[in-house]
């Protein structure tokens, strides 16, 4: 016996049981009998309950001539249905009281209670069907969806004024008798009702909206490209606009049309601060305005040019006439309607594109160069025989400390930085979260910067005491001097010989001219960054005297430096200080302020004649570091390293996923 | 397997009959199928040779009836007022035919319930699986001194509807102004309880118009009767019953009312008390079952005892003894009586052929009286079976009588209800 | 074959269950055939009457059977004799009737009417009762009306424009509109016009 007719014998066994012990053999059991009789024509066999087809209830509720009916109460109701319209509707093979369950018989003897039961029905017949092969009921996956969306929605909440019911429920928005197929005439005519529906509990919104530009394209024009009500609050996720979530929901679904005012609103600071999850900040509808939103041309609108500086009003208090030159939409790629910003741009990025391409070529030659000599025997060996018992002692204690604290506030910059640089990348967004949200970012990126600058100041003030204190000897361009000189030249033309074997190495001083490029080149980025960061700092001082475009370059030029500086510290320098083969893997020299001697002597081998030449070599001899000073050293250097190396990742990974 | 319905249950069922069904009833094999006779042509046989057909078409029926129409006994008090002719309640057989029934027109002498066969006056036997007897009642013409078949010749009882009742009609319409009726009721039990007092009603009926001055006096040998209430209400409403000038008149058996004897030359009868003497007299003599019951063995007294659960001669196996002569307690002997118990048996028949237990029996009851024009009164009952004391029982709580000081309006609707109940159970016999 | 020696002992375990509750919880219950047998001396055979006035019931909506079934029962419909007669039937019985009689074929007469009386009828109907008693009266789930026996719709439509009997929801504003617009003699019509149909 088959398995099939195996529960059917035991069904029919109870059927009988049932038939038997009851003289009505219950419905529910899939025979519907009573007292030996089959259940009549008319009636599902198994359900027992009344077939009713949609014409007999099309005979009143589709009848054009009378399509509103009397209450008990002597109130109107409408009860007309578009017959056309439900029979190309996906629920066109329904029949009407599989939705519209209490209706049990035709005419309804009683004033039915609608009562419609989507939700249930939708889950329970994708839960049938999802595993067809066939795809029809694939579109009931979004419907799910859709209804997962609803139940968290602020419209699935018990209404304040009637806990017994929801805010808002499916009918209330879906016409169920005229839901068309994708791609169906119906769903454009949807679309184009939609402000409609929602202006049914939504009044306010709904006059404004018939105000806008999108209101008179889809109201007036029938325009259903538009944007209508669920473009942006979405159709079912819909939360109270005061939400966050709500916020960037609406702002990420003004970009869905307007995508290049999107891009360029992401590249602006009030974009990337957005983009990170950050709402406080001006958004799509602050300076558009939300349901009113019209074009510049009107003198109505929010962004009308009289209107506008109430806007930034909002956030910036004090701001003045200034602000309103400022590109909140401004284009570095647009040099048409943005030249200033153009130049800009391209200035930076050849910046950028020379520097790197010099270094890291430089880099990649020296690397070769030593490990070529490596390959021969020649060059820097250690000699295990003899360790280095005697340093030269190459940094005084402050000039250690600058150079750490240096180190770390650069590295919160760069981090804190480029979280908003790279505010598309999700690592951006879990550092913001990992560092307690985008307003403590911006307090830890000031902070880093107000000590940058003091750093910068002090060692300056540091350094020129040092010189007026040694006035009289100090040979501005001799060895021990920062300033570049003729021989830093001849150096580097010897390296590039050197680095091809046309050469030998050349004798350096006691400052490379890499290690003078190191120095001098955060002057200019203190100059570029430091300027544009105060700027950036305290908009409305600044735009006391400098016009609001000024923003848009100072934001241009601070990202594209510190990305530069990022890149350029990161890679060129930790190869020249600790990844080279002579090197590798660190020196901790920074740190510990002293250098092997024998080291020094093969670095700096001019130095150390011309030391060794004056007898003021022994000035400088110190014994080696102690074991503790030494690994504490090498514990700094390591992590730094690696933070280094992680940002630097961190940074090519912003780059290389950039939008833009 | 997953269509497993009723109807394949009986065709499995009916098919597992067949083989232990070859052994009870050796004809099937060979005819067409089981053999069923039915003797009398009243509404027990007619309505059990339509049912039968209808509920299983292979069964090859045969009814005996000597009479070639049948005229209705209900109904037929309306040609005493001249409400209806005679033709009007007589009907041929050819309904029945038309369901593939035999009409054999002969009187059944006796059943031979050890060979299954009904044998005939013309000779002839009938072999049957079940025979169906509804033979109606036969008179105990010894009750009333004086009064026989011939005797009624003239002094009609006009209780079987034809010859007699035109009879009856016509000493009516003859009789004088002012002239005197006398119906002389039966004791219990007899076929149709209201019979006596509609009839009463329909000659005043006739009479109001005709011969305001004449009277009509039933003597009875009981003290109550059917619809009493609303036969008084009726008669005090239409004919005057209770004043002195009314037209209708009862004795009952405390007054004196039964009547011992006759002298049809005078024309008078001798009550217990009195004697009375009247221009027109109509005897119902009291009843037991039909001649072919007490032929037959039948009978047990007066009566045929049946299992009610399929009205089964409880004397004879095969035999199903229906209407008026069985013992159908406590439905009474009427034609919606017979017409319900018909189906059951009926019913029964068709089970046992087809190897099933008899299903369990349903019956209903309901008779109208006509007392006037524009006056119905009816009683109706719901039956089930009592398994255990074998007795029909009146489900509780259901029928009963039309309420009395019912409005005109309803009264004028039971007459018209009436006529729906005549023509519809007359078409449901044999139509 | 393990499988159905198991199966087969659920199935006997079932039925030795079911007959031991047998005798313990069984009422006499005919079968609905069996009831609605009962109804033909009045109602016709099957339900089809023959007339003069009372209602044919073949074809009759289960739920409306029902319906005038328990209003009979409970006293709550003007009735001559079926407030009696229902009243004998459990709601199983009355819905098992219900069933029979929703089967079986209805057979009309020819009825004695009006042509003109039955043509302003088809009018009157069209315009007032048509959505309910759709197809010319003859859907059944609000009730046949078409074919049905006059003396019966007279004393339906009598009893529910003199308040013996409740209307069905929206029926008497219809009803009302009816009479109103046309007097007395739409009643008259509306019956020339259903007793025209066959």
């Amino acid at each position: 016996m088959s398995k099939i007719s195996l529960k059917y014998s035991t069904w029919f066994a109870f059927l009988l049981f049932i038939a038997v012990v009851f003289p009505l053999s219950a419905t529910e059991n899939g025979v519907a009998t009573l007292l030996g009789e089959e259940i009549p024509h008319g009636f599902d066999p198994k359900t027992g309950k009344r077939i009713i087809p949609n014409e007999r209830c099309l005979t009143c509720h589709g009848d054009e001539k009378q399509q509103t009916d009397v209450r008990d109460d002597g109130s109107p109701v409408k009860i007309f249905v578009h017959r056309k319209e439900i029979e190309a509707s996906v629920h066109g093979e329904q029949s009407c009281n599989s939705c519209h369950v209490t209706i049990e018989r035709v005419p309804h003897r009683k004033a039915p209670a609608v009562i419609v039961g989507c939700i249930d029905c939708h889950k329970e017949t994708w839960d049938e069907y999802k595993n067809d092969l066939d795809g029809k009921h694939d579109r009931l996956k979004v419907v799910n969806e859709q209804i997962d969306s609803f139940m968290q929605s602020v419209h699935a909440q018990p209404s304040k004024l009637d806990q017994s019911q929801t805010n808002a429920t499916c009918y209330d928005c879906h016409d169920a008798h005229n839901v068309g197929e994708l791609g169906s005439i119906q769903r454009a005519e949807k679309r184009l009702k939609n402000p409609e529906v929602c202006g049914r509990c939504h009044e306010k919104e709904l006059v404004a909206y018939k105000t806008s530009d999108h209101g008179k394209a889809v109201l007036e024009k029938g325009d259903s490209e538009s944007a209508v009500c669920s473009d942006c609050h979405t159709t079912h996720d819909i939360s109270s606009p005061e939400s966050d979530k709500a916020k960037r929901a609406i702002t990420k679904n003004c970009g869905d049309c307007h995508e290049d005012a999107q891009r360029t609103y992401f590249d602006s600071y009030h974009g990337q601060v957005h983009r990170l999850g950050y709402t406080n900040t001006a958004k799509c509808h602050d300076c558009h305005g939300g349901h009113e939103v019209k074009g510049a041309d009107d003198p109505t609108s929010e962004i009308h040019a009289n209107n506008r500086l109430e806007n930034c009003k909002v956030c910036h208090t004090e701001a003045n006439e200034n602000f309103l030159t400022f590109w909140p939409h401004g284009d570095a790629d647009d040099r048409e309607n943005y030249p200033g910003l153009w130049f800009f741009k391209i200035f930076m990025q050849i910046l950028i594109f020379s520097v790197m391409a010099f270094f890291w070529v430089h880099v990649m030659l020296w690397l070769y160069r030593e490990v070529m000599d490596r390959i021969q025997g020649k060059g820097f060996i250690e000699d295990m025989d003899k360790p280095d018992i005697v340093y030269f002692r190459r940094f005084p204690l402050v000039w250690r400390w600058i150079h750490g604290l240096f180190a770390v506030s650069t590295m919160t910059l760069i981090l804190t930085g480029t979280t908003l640089l790279f505010s598309h990348t999700s690592w951006a967004k879990a550092v913001v979260v990992f560092l307690g949200g985008v307003e403590m970012e911006g307090i830890i990126h000031r902070t880093a910067a107000v000590i940058w600058l003091g750093i910068f100041i002090a060692h300056l003030l540091i350094a020129i005491s040092n010189i007026w204190r040694k006035r009289d000897e100090f040979k501005w361009f001799g060895s021990t001097s920062m300033l570049p000189n003729m021989k830093d030249a001849r150096d580097l033309r010897d390296m590039f010989k050197w680095f091809f074997g046309k050469g030998p190495r050349p004798e350096f001083s006691h400052w490379t001219y890499w290690q003078k490029f190191d120095y001098w080149a955060p002057f200019w980025g203190a100059a570029v960054i430091g300027t544009s960061g105060i700027m950036l700092f305290m908009p409305e001082k600044t735009a006391l005297f400098l016009p609001g475009w000024m923003f848009n370059i100072a934001t241009l030029v601070h990202a594209e430096e510190a990305l530069l500086a990022a890149i350029f510290l990161n890679s060129v320098h930790f190869f020249n200080v600790h990844f080279r083969p002579e090197r590798f893997p660190m020196s901790t020299t920074i740190f510990t302020g002293a250098i092997p001697f024998e080291e020094f002597r093969h670095d700096h081998s001019e130095e150390y004649e011309r030391l060794v030449a004056s007898g003021e070599i022994n000035n400088y001899l110190v014994r080696r570091p102690s074991r503790r000073a030494d690994l504490a050293a090498s514990f700094i250097t390591s992590v730094l390293i690696m933070a280094g190396l992680a940002l630097l990742t961190l940074v090519l990974i912003g780059l290389a996923t950039s939008p833009n | 397997m997953s269509d497993f319905n009723r109807r394949d249950f009986i065709r499995i069922a009916s098919g597992a009959t067949l083989a232990t069904g070859v052994l009870g009833f050796p004809g099937l094999l060979l005819a067409a199928g089981p053999k069923v006779v039915i003797v009398g042509g009243g509404v027990g046989g007619c309505t059990a040779a339509k049912y039968l057909r209808k509920l299983d078409p292979r069964i090859d029926v045969t009814l005996v009836e000597p009479k070639a129409a049948y005229t209705s006994c209900f109904m037929s008090n309306e040609v005493l007022s001249g409400d209806r002719t005679i033709e009007s309640i007589t009907f041929d057989y050819e309904g029945l035919k038309r369901h593939g029934v035999k009409i054999i027109s002969d009187r059944v002498s006796v059943i031979d319930p050890e060979k299954k066969q009904v044998v005939t006056d013309g000779g002839e036997r009938f072999p049957y699986d079940a025979c169906v007897v509804s033979p109606g009642v036969d008179f105990k013409w010894d009750a009333i001194e004086g009064y026989d078949a011939e005797v009624a010749e003239t002094i009609p009882h006009a209780w079987f509807a034809g010859k007699q009742t035109v009879t009856l009609r016509k000493q009516i319409e003859s009789m004088p102004e002012g002239g005197k009726v006398i119906i002389v009721a039966p004791p219990n039990p007899f076929k149709c309880p209201p019979g006596p007092y509609e009839r009463a009603a329909q000659i005043a009926m006739y009479c109001k118009h005709h011969k305001p001055k004449a009277k009509i006096l039933i003597l009875d040998p009981k003290d109550a009767f059917s619809k009493q209430g609303l036969f008084r209400q009726g008669w005090s409403k239409l004919y005057g019953f209770g004043t002195e000038n009314s037209m209708i008149e009862w004795v009952g058996a405390a007054g004196g009312g039964k009547v011992e004897a006759i002298d049809p030359s005078t024309m008078t009868l001798q009550a217990e008390i009195e004697e009375f003497q009247a221009d027109v007299i109509n005897i119902i003599p009291p009843q037991k079952a039909g001649k072919v019951a007490f032929a037959s063995d039948l009978v047990d007294g007066d009566w045929c005892p049946v299992d009610k659960m399929t009205f089964e001669s409880k004397r004879h196996p095969g035999i199903h003894v229906l209407g008026d002569a069985s013992n159908a307690a406590k439905m009474p002997k009427s034609a919606y009586a017979a017409n319900s118990q018909a189906k059951v048996a009926a019913a029964a028949i068709v089970a046992r052929f087809n190897g099933l237990e008899p299903g369990d029996p349903t019956f209903v009851n309901t008779c109208y009286s006509i007392l006037g024009e524009e006056h119905g009164i009816s009683v109706a009952a719901v039956y089930r079976l009592d398994k255990e004391t074998n007795v029909i029982e009146s489900i509780k709580g259901s029928g009963g009588l039309s309420p009395m000081d019912a409005s005109d309006e309803q009264r004028k609707r039971e007459v018209t209800y009436a006529h729906s109940w005549f023509k519809n159970l007359i078409h449901d016999m044999m139509g | 074959m393990q499988r159905d020696n198991i199966m087969n002992k659920t199935v006997r375990n079932l039925l030795v269950a079911a007959l031991t509750l047998l005798p313990a919880t069984v009422l006499a219950d005919p079968t609905a055939q069996a009831l609605a047998f009962t109804c033909a001396g009045c109602h016709g055979t099957d339900g089809s009457s023959v007339g003069p006035s009372s209602p044919s019931i073949a074809g009759m909506d289960p739920e409306v059977f029902v319906d005038a079934m328990q209003a009979y029962k409970a006293d709550q419909r003007n009735a001559t004799i079926m407030d009696r007669i229902a009243k004998g039937y459990t709601d199983e019985q009355i819905k098992g009737m219900s069933w029979f009689f929703a089967k079986q074929p209805l057979l009309l007469k020819p009825q004695k009417h009006d042509p003109d009386l039955a043509k302003l009828g088809a009018d009157l109907h069209k315009e007032y009762c048509e959505k309910c008693h759709s197809d010319g009266g003859r859907e059944s789930d609000s009730g046949i009306l078409a074919g049905q026996w006059m003396p019966y719709l007279e004393y339906s439509m009598t009893d529910f424009v003199e308040g013996r009997r409740a209307y069905p929801r929206k029926m008497k504003r219809k009803v009302d509109a009816v009479l109103k617009e046309h007097g007395k003699k739409a009643q008259s019509a509306l019956i020339h016009f259903y007793g025209s149909q066959q």
